[in-house]
């Protein structure tokens, strides 16, 4: 009797130990996604949004994007260790630590890195359509023969790393003329359009889907746009859907990425940047949380459907789980981390 | 005309429901039109572009619409666009004018609405293009002149810029936002405020602050009698509303509608300096300057044509470049990017269909506005019967409720709310001018923005008078506008030195 006691008592003990384990391994009922934006147009929103409603019907939870912007967005994961909010953001969120931008920490220190999601491949840089640059190179002996390059950025991230990266290569291509290719700090995208507008900047940062439109305008429109150079990898690109966006053709963007438009990285290799988005959670979030968003995910792009939404809107799906990520993105960190410290000396 | 059989059913209830929510939205202090279409943006999945629009418009325009309920009421603006309406819109409350000056309010609305509508519709990519000849400097000069008022909206000339230039000095608190193109450091506060300050105050939270929580301390100080029949405003005992009342307003109203249009078309520069550079400037051109904030028609009407006429306005911008005229518009241009649609100049001619559909919208959030708040005023107004010992602190709740829910359960906010609270009430003991200081602390921010960027781009001051005629014609409005409020400060004087 008292053995049979003692194994319903163990038995007892065991269902319990499992059953909290298994509490553990769901998710809140009810899931926050803040994102480090403001907008509810931008990429990011965009991003969130389809993870988010994949997640609500995958888990069958609630999940809700709030685009609160970086700053209430990391007060809001870093006081919540339950899992009930979570971060979507991008590259941004380590180069803006990086530039030293106030309110960005460590992320790899201060936060739990979680799974990469997608990349927006559409980061570009362009100029007014009667720009006497056809090319990046170009612009770069513009600047080794002394004429100074204005470029149109939001300081102190994916918009600047483009920047920094065009000031290396003018540092390695003729030293001395990096100093010729000067920012212009502003802050939306409407305020870098009407720069070159007003013909107060000769180059922008923008993007496939913000200014494809101007591409297509004619020369005599003072809105009239083209593009000189999409930062992201030959590879990447090639995953984009083959219509491309608006009446550009995936093949069409290609002419304005490596190899076609080189931006050196050290002499050998060219420049590549990708916007990868990814989920941040609380450091001291319940690793079976973790695990069970990962194995989740897995399988949602296992299933291919959130990869097919996610082409049709100019996104290259890229799922990698956290421990994966977190790797891959401080490898990334470490390369920009070069390229910023270099055009500091 | 095929746009005209998507006029279903179902579009003109989600026209309807948007509306109606939304008026509510701009009614509550603390909440608006851009919380409004931010929560129900993604319904937009669901319902598809043109009905997800269809919903989206109709709590634009309601949003837009109910702030002025609270402004005239309660003396709170519902939104920040609102503000010029509590100008002459509460004292006509306080004469128990309350009900006619809503109407008032609702018939220049729907001006305005309708007026910046039929521009939206016939001349929308040309005004993209002129709106381009508008940089940083042009801007500088608008709010500029949008600032001029400060001055003219005190009983002294002094003490209205000196309470003005304080609230810009307040709005500078906390970074110079490397979102906005700025360095990232913060100004005029110490370091261990940095995890509450670093993005500033919050509009909102100040607004109601210094407009609903003060009044209720003013209130509470002068003792709240508890005998129902002493705290009611009669209603009708003052002038009845009638129709003549828009007889001498017709410039009024269209130079009020359109200058809401044309700030509507200006990224960045907002539906508050819309509705208090059009009280200005009819202050400017009336014949009764001095009648202004102590309850006069024109002011209501200048302040409501111009809030309701930046909604067509700011859409063209968006829809002929991609770009949100205002912050509400900003979170709509997040339907047609969740629905994989591109906005730019080129979405009009090839989106027709949508492009009409947003059209009879619009048209209908208007006509649903206007009949649902001009039938619900009789209602709405009695608000003011309602014992203050009952409403008071209803209102106080309401502006807690409001300002913690306004960025998503910022604690702060709600110590923010309590501080220009006592701000407001202190300000009142003192004799500081409110009004100057919030129109100071709302346009501060862009102010500065557009004055360092201008210098940053062009080098010099000169090129405040020379970049082209647009910047003259400006330079023109701000000095009748300082002339103006010499001339009333001196008349004042003058006045008073008789008596």
């Amino acid at each position: 009797m008292t053995r049979l006691i003692t194994k319903l008592g163990l038995a007892a003990g065991l269902a319990l130990v499992t059953a909290t384990g298994g509490v553990a391994q769901e998710l809140p009922k009810n899931l926050r996604v803040v994102i480090g934006s403001t907008s509810t147009g931008g990429d990011t929103y965009q991003a969130a949004s389809f993870v988010a409603d994949a997640m609500s019907k995958h888990f069958g939870i609630n999940a809700k994007v709030d685009a609160v912007g970086p700053t209430e967005a990391f007060k809001a994961i870093a006081r919540d260790t339950r899992g009930t909010t979570i971060m979507i953001h991008h590259d941004q969120s380590y180069l803006g630590h990086l530039y030293g931008v106030k309110g960005y920490e460590d992320i790899f220190a201060t936060y739990k890195i979680g799974p990469t999601l997608t990349v927006n491949p559409g980061n570009a840089y362009l100029v007014p359509k009667k720009s006497p640059y056809n090319s990046m190179s170009d612009i770069l002996e513009a600047a080794a023969k002394g004429t100074r390059i204005r470029v149109a950025i939001q300081p102190g991230g994916v918009s600047e790393i483009g920047f920094s990266a065009l000031k290396n290569a003018a540092k390695i291509k003729s030293p001395g003329s990096e100093a010729n290719i000067v920012p212009v700090n502003t802050g939306s995208q409407a305020d870098k359009d009407q720069l070159l507008f007003d013909g107060q900047a000769d180059v922008i940062n923008g993007s496939v889907q913000s200014n494809e439109q101007y591409t297509r305008l004619p020369e005599d429109d003072q809105k009239a746009m083209r593009f000189i150079w999409l930062t992201a990898a030959h590879e990447t690109l090639e995953q984009v859907n083959e219509k491309g966006l608006g009446e550009t053709s995936r093949e069409a963007l290609m002419e304005y990425a490596t190899p076609k438009a080189s931006v050196t990285l050290d002499g050998k290799t060219d420049f590549t940047f990708d916007k990868d988005f990814f989920i941040l959670y609380n450091k001291e979030i319940d690793p079976a949380i973790i695990a069970a968003v990962d194995a989740g995910l897995k399988e949602i792009y296992a299933e291919g459907a959130i990869g097919t939404s996610m082409k049709d809107a100019f996104f290259v799906p890229h799922f990698l789980p956290s421990t994966e990520a977190a790797a891959y993105l401080e490898k990334k960190r470490d390369d920009y981390k070069k390229v910023i410290e270099a055009i500091r000396q | 005309m095929d746009f005209l059989s998507m006029i279903t059913p179902l579009f003109l209830v989600l026209i309807f429901s948007g509306t109606v929510i939304g008026i509510i939205f701009g009614a509550v202090p603390g909440m608006t039109a851009t919380m409004a279409v931010a929560v129900c943006l993604p319904l937009t999945y669901s319902l598809g572009l043109e009905n997800g629009l269809a919903l989206l418009l109709g709590l634009y325009v309601g949003g837009i619409s109910g702030g002025l309920v609270p402004a005239i009421l309660l003396n709170i603006p519902g939104t920040p666009s609102s503000i010029a309406t509590t100008f002459d819109g509460y004292p006509m409350t306080q004469r128990g004018e309350g009900e006619s000056a809503l109407k008032i309010a609702i018939f220049a609305s729907l001006f305005g609405g309708l007026f910046s509508l039929i521009v939206l519709y016939l001349f929308a990519p040309a005004l993209a293009d002129f709106a381009i000849q508008f940089s940083y400097v042009e801007k500088f000069l608008i709010i500029f002149l949008a600032l001029t008022v400060m001055a003219a909206l005190s009983s002294s000339m002094l003490i209205g810029i000196f309470s003005g230039v304080l609230g810009i000095l307040v709005s500078l608190i906390g970074a110079y936002d490397v979102s906005v193109g700025g360095n990232g450091e913060y100004r005029l506060m110490f370091g261990f405020m940095e995890p509450y300050l670093s993005g500033g105050f919050s509009l909102l939270p100040v607004l109601i602050g210094v407009f609903g929580l003060s009044s209720i301390l003013i209130e509470a100080a002068g003792g709240v009698p508890e005998n129902e029949g002493a705290a009611k405003i009669a209603l009708g005992h003052g002038k009845k509303f009638r129709l003549s009342i828009f007889r001498g307003e017709w410039s009024n109203l269209f130079r009020s509608a359109s200058i809401g249009t044309f700030i509507g078309l200006l990224p960045g520069v907002g539906g508050s300096a819309a509705s208090i550079m059009s009280y200005s400037q009819a202050k400017t051109f009336s014949k009764t300057p001095k009648e202004f904030g102590k309850g006069h028609p024109t002011g209501i009407v200048a302040s409501e044509a111009s809030n309701n006429g930046l909604t067509g306005g700011a859409l063209v911008p968006l829809l002929s470049l991609g770009i949100p005229g205002d912050s509400t518009t900003a979170i709509l241009i997040g339907a047609f990017t969740l629905q994989g649609i591109q906005v730019g100049p080129l979405f009009i001619s090839g989106n027709l269909e949508i492009w009409n559909s947003m059209i009879v919208a619009m048209l209908f959030a208007n006509i649903f506005m206007f009949a649902i708040m001009y039938f619900a005023i009789r209602h709405i107004a009695k608000i003011v019967t309602v014992p203050k010992y009952i409403l008071l602190p209803i209102i106080l709740m309401m502006c807690v409720v409001g300002s913690y829910t306004i960025n998503y359960g910022i604690m702060f906010d709600v110590w923010t709310l309590l501080i220009f609270g006592l701000f407001g009430y202190l300000a009142y003991l003192i004799g500081l001018e409110i009004a100057p200081f919030i129109i100071g602390f709302i346009l501060g921010p862009s102010a500065e923005i557009y004055f360092v960027k201008s210098l940053e781009s062009f080098g010099t001051v000169s090129i405040f008078f020379t970049k082209s005629w647009i910047a003259g014609v400006l330079w023109l409005l701000i000095a009748a506008s300082i002339g103006l409020s010499i001339w009333m400060s001196m008349a004042a004087g003058r006045h008073n030195d008789e008596t």
